[in-house]
């Protein structure tokens, strides 16, 4: 199933290889965003399945409530890709949990995966080890 | 004397004469004399000196009449007294108040009496000094026996008041004497100054180095000059000299020679009494050896001066230290501040005594401040604590309070002496520090995540580079992710909760090995230990060759296989095993070592300094890593050789404790 997809990565190399990774799984990637205003600006413009979301970026940690906007405002599964997943600790109403970076193609496409089956109503399934799960 | 005024009580008057001390005295040639030239002069064959006691009449002198007393109600004198003036009955047996009376009737057969009361100079009527005939006389005496009767009654008062003093003085003098002897260290001296000759006592004659002897007959003052103290002498001769211009008292406190030759204070009080032209004429007094009281004296100042200096001392130390200084009572209540917290706080001198320092806290530690004061009250340790406190501009600075108890002999708390730090500055130059060094190593973890990007993005251009990239890309993942263990960390970047000891990292390193449950195919036991920053590239890189030679060709690379990691701590060294099994069995050693395991030996001989084994069993590899205990953690241990734990025990450092350690 292809799904529309928005990075949001203040990094480009980093930014580019997930977009790279998901282009060849056969997403769209809707957007690479580096700061939450253009993220927002996105994200209100077109339709969004999933977003990828860093915590620190370009204008400061703002990822944390840009992802719980996206989840509760806009309907889009969020899932955190950081360095610091231990900001992340309490976890984030709406989300579905943070993949610890650096990471590798095999999480990203696992927990891609997983957080799309959860979005069409797949409850039960085993998390990937490399996403950990907010309770 | 008017005779109205000074009449007495009976009681009084029986006193008074009791003090005379001459009832049953036997008789007294003076008195008698009186007695017989009464008689003689008013021509009468009796004349009695009688004195009225309380129920009798006693006679101190009697001329003609052979009884002693009579009983007070056979006395004609007891109504004589009642007047100071002369009581004359010129018939008794003719006069109702007196005919019945027994010596009117019996003898001596009393027909004429003429009493003159004997007056003190009280006013008390003690009796009289009487004439008594025993034809009656009609006349009466004629004037000139009235005054003669009447001046010798004087003359017998002045007998008894003699008499009175005389006892009074050698009373006086006895108890005086008694109680010198009795006090080892009082002398007493007469002097009589027109004579030059001073009287003194043994003790008096000891004082100033006489022989007692020649000091009770009488020597020249010069005698008893000899040891007084040179630098005291002037001053005693100028007050002597004052004394004797202005007939006065004298004291004065000066210093003796003693035998010895110690100085001995003594306290001389005297008075000089003059003659009837006004020249000093004696000069009497003590003197008291006061050497024991002056040395409490003198300790006592020189106790004061020290505790005056020692005070000074320390206000002047406590004023310039840099720090806030204060003092409080073993209840806890302040009682001191020094300059610099005045300056500091703006209060009011004296504001912040008793608990009023609590409010110059920020009110968000005040509860805490009293909390912990309030503990170290209790168990009398020392106090620290950090809280902001308020600066006189208004804004709270931090500040780092400390106190220790000061304790007497036995231990008990007397004091407690504390001191404020201003390290505001300090703690924004830790927090600016501690900022850039989590934003520094935030930065290193980033770049970690671009050069993997960048490994994968160039890997996409060379598809024949595939599994070389993959391979780079975990090991610089394994390296990024030990090293976040060891990074400057907050407690929001922390990588995981359980710490950031070996155990915690290598289970999250395993986190990607589970088995079909969930369950983690790589079991972790024994002793857990610290790393460092140091030790964080070969242990990473040491445990991921594992990991991914397992997962390729050892026991993780089937379903069922399982590795049992066991790390013990021995002595001085650390000793990790590496155990595989329900992997594909084993045959042989393989014949040709990869990259992977030129990495591990690398990472544990080179980089850790220890030992490699390998042991291929046909169950699995078994590799034993023998470290020195030092390896994990070097910067560490440098700091803190001293605090390594028994063998056995968990290689984790103690965390320091909160408590300063007293």
């Amino acid at each position: 199933m292809s799904a529309r997809i928005l990075i949001i990565e203040d990094e480009a190399l980093v930014a580019l290889e997930v977009q790279l990774v998901l282009e060849d799984l056969g997403h769209t990637v809707v957007g690479m965003a580096a700061d939450a205003d253009s993220a927002r600006a996105i994200a209100a413009e077109t339709v969004v399945d999933l977003a990828l979301v860093d915590i620190n970026l370009s204008d400061g940690p703002t990822g944390l409530a840009l992802g719980r906007e996206l989840a509760e405002d806009h309907g889009v599964s969020v899932v955190f890709m950081t360095g610091n997943p231990g900001m992340l600790r309490q976890g984030v109403a709406g989300t579905i949990g943070v993949l610890s970076k650096p990471t590798d193609e095999t999480s990203v496409q696992a927990a891609v995966a997983y957080a799309l089956r959860r979005r069409t109503g797949e409850r039960a399934l085993p998390a990937p080890p490399a996403l950990r799960l907010f309770a | 004397m008017d005779p109205d005024s000074q009449t007495s009580t009976e009681t009084d008057r029986v006193a008074a004469l009791r003090a005379y001390g001459v009832l049953d005295t036997p008789p007294e040639p003076a008195i008698d004399e009186i007695a017989r030239l009464a008689a003689h002069l008013c021509r009468a064959p009796m004349a009695l000196v009688s004195l009225v006691a309380d129920d009798r009449q006693w006679f101190k002198s009697r001329v003609g009449v052979d009884v002693a007393q009579t009983a007070r109600s056979a006395s004609m004198c007891d109504h004589a007294i009642r007047t100071e003036q002369l009581f004359v009955v010129t018939d008794a047996a003719d006069d109702p108040r007196f005919s019945d009376n027994p010596m009117v009737k019996g003898p001596p057969h009393i027909r004429f009496y003429a009493g003159q009361p004997l007056v003190t100079p009280e006013g008390h009527r003690l009796g009289t000094l009487c004439v008594i005939d025993n034809h009656p006389r009609l006349e009466g005496l004629d004037p000139t026996q009235v005054m003669a009767l009447r001046i010798l009654a004087g003359q017998v008062m002045a007998q008894l008041e003699l008499r009175r003093a005389l006892r009074d003085r050698s009373e006086t003098e006895e108890r005086l004497r008694l109680a010198l002897a009795a006090a080892e260290n009082v002398g007493a001296w007469d002097w009589d100054v027109a004579n030059d000759r001073v009287v003194a006592d043994a003790q008096f004659a000891r004082f100033y180095g006489v022989d007692p002897e020649v000091a009770a007959a009488g020597a020249p003052l010069a005698s008893f000059v000899s040891r007084i103290h040179p630098d005291d002498l002037d001053r005693v001769t100028a007050e002597i000299d004052a004394a004797l211009r202005g007939l006065e008292a004298f004291e004065s406190e000066y210093r003796l020679i003693g035998d010895g030759g110690e100085p001995r204070w003594v306290f001389a009080r005297g008075q000089v009494f003059g003659d009837e032209a006004g020249r000093a004429a004696r000069f009497p007094g003590t003197v008291v050896d006061i050497t024991a009281r002056k040395r409490v004296e003198e300790e006592l100042a020189r106790a004061a001066r020290l505790l005056a200096d020692s005070e000074a001392r320390f206000r002047a130390i406590a004023d310039t230290m840099p720090q806030m200084v204060w003092s409080a009572r073993p209840d806890g209540l302040h009682d001191y501040y020094n300059a610099r917290w005045y300056e500091f706080t703006g209060v009011p001198e004296n504001s912040t005594d008793g608990e009023g320092w609590n409010g110059v806290f920020h009110p968000d530690d005040q509860a805490r401040a009293w909390e912990v004061w309030r503990r170290s009250l209790e168990t009398g340790e020392p106090y620290e604590i950090e809280y902001r406190l308020r600066h006189h501009s208004g804004v709270y600075r931090w500040t780092l309070g400390r106190a220790l108890a000061i304790r007497d002999a036995s231990g008990r708390v007397t004091r407690w002496f504390g001191t404020c730090t201003d390290i505001d500055d300090l703690k924004r130059a830790e927090h600016a520090k501690e900022l850039l060094s989590q934003e520094l190593s935030h930065r290193i973890k980033n770049i970690f995540a671009v050069v993997t990007a960048l490994i994968g993005l160039s890997a996409r251009q060379s598809p024949g580079a595939r599994v070389f990239a993959d391979a780079l890309r975990t090991r610089i993942n394994a390296l990024a992710r030990a090293h976040d263990f060891v990074r400057p960390h907050t407690e929001a970047s922390r990588p995981t909760l359980a710490g950031t000891t070996l155990h915690a990292f290598l289970r999250d390193l395993f986190d990607a090995y589970v088995g079909p449950d969930g369950e983690r195919r790589v079991e972790i036991s024994g002793d857990d230990a610290v790393f460092d920053d140091q030790a964080a590239t070969p242990v990473a890189l040491l445990f991921h060759e594992l990991a991914t030679n397992a997962a390729k060709y050892g026991a993780l690379s089937t379903d069922g296989g399982r590795v049992r990691l066991h790390t013990v701590r021995q002595a001085n060294r650390f000793i990790l095993t590496w155990e595989e099994r329900g992997g594909p069995a084993i045959t042989a050693p393989p014949t040709r070592t990869g990259f992977g395991s030129s990495l591990t030996a690398l990472s544990v001989e080179s980089q850790l300094g220890g030992r490699l084994e390998r042991e291929w069993a046909s169950e699995g590899l078994r590799l034993t890593a023998d470290l020195p205990v030092t390896a994990l953690a070097r910067r560490r241990n440098a700091a803190h050789t001293s605090t390594q734990p028994a063998e056995g025990s968990r290689v984790l450092p103690q965390h320091a404790k909160t408590e300063p350690s007293p």
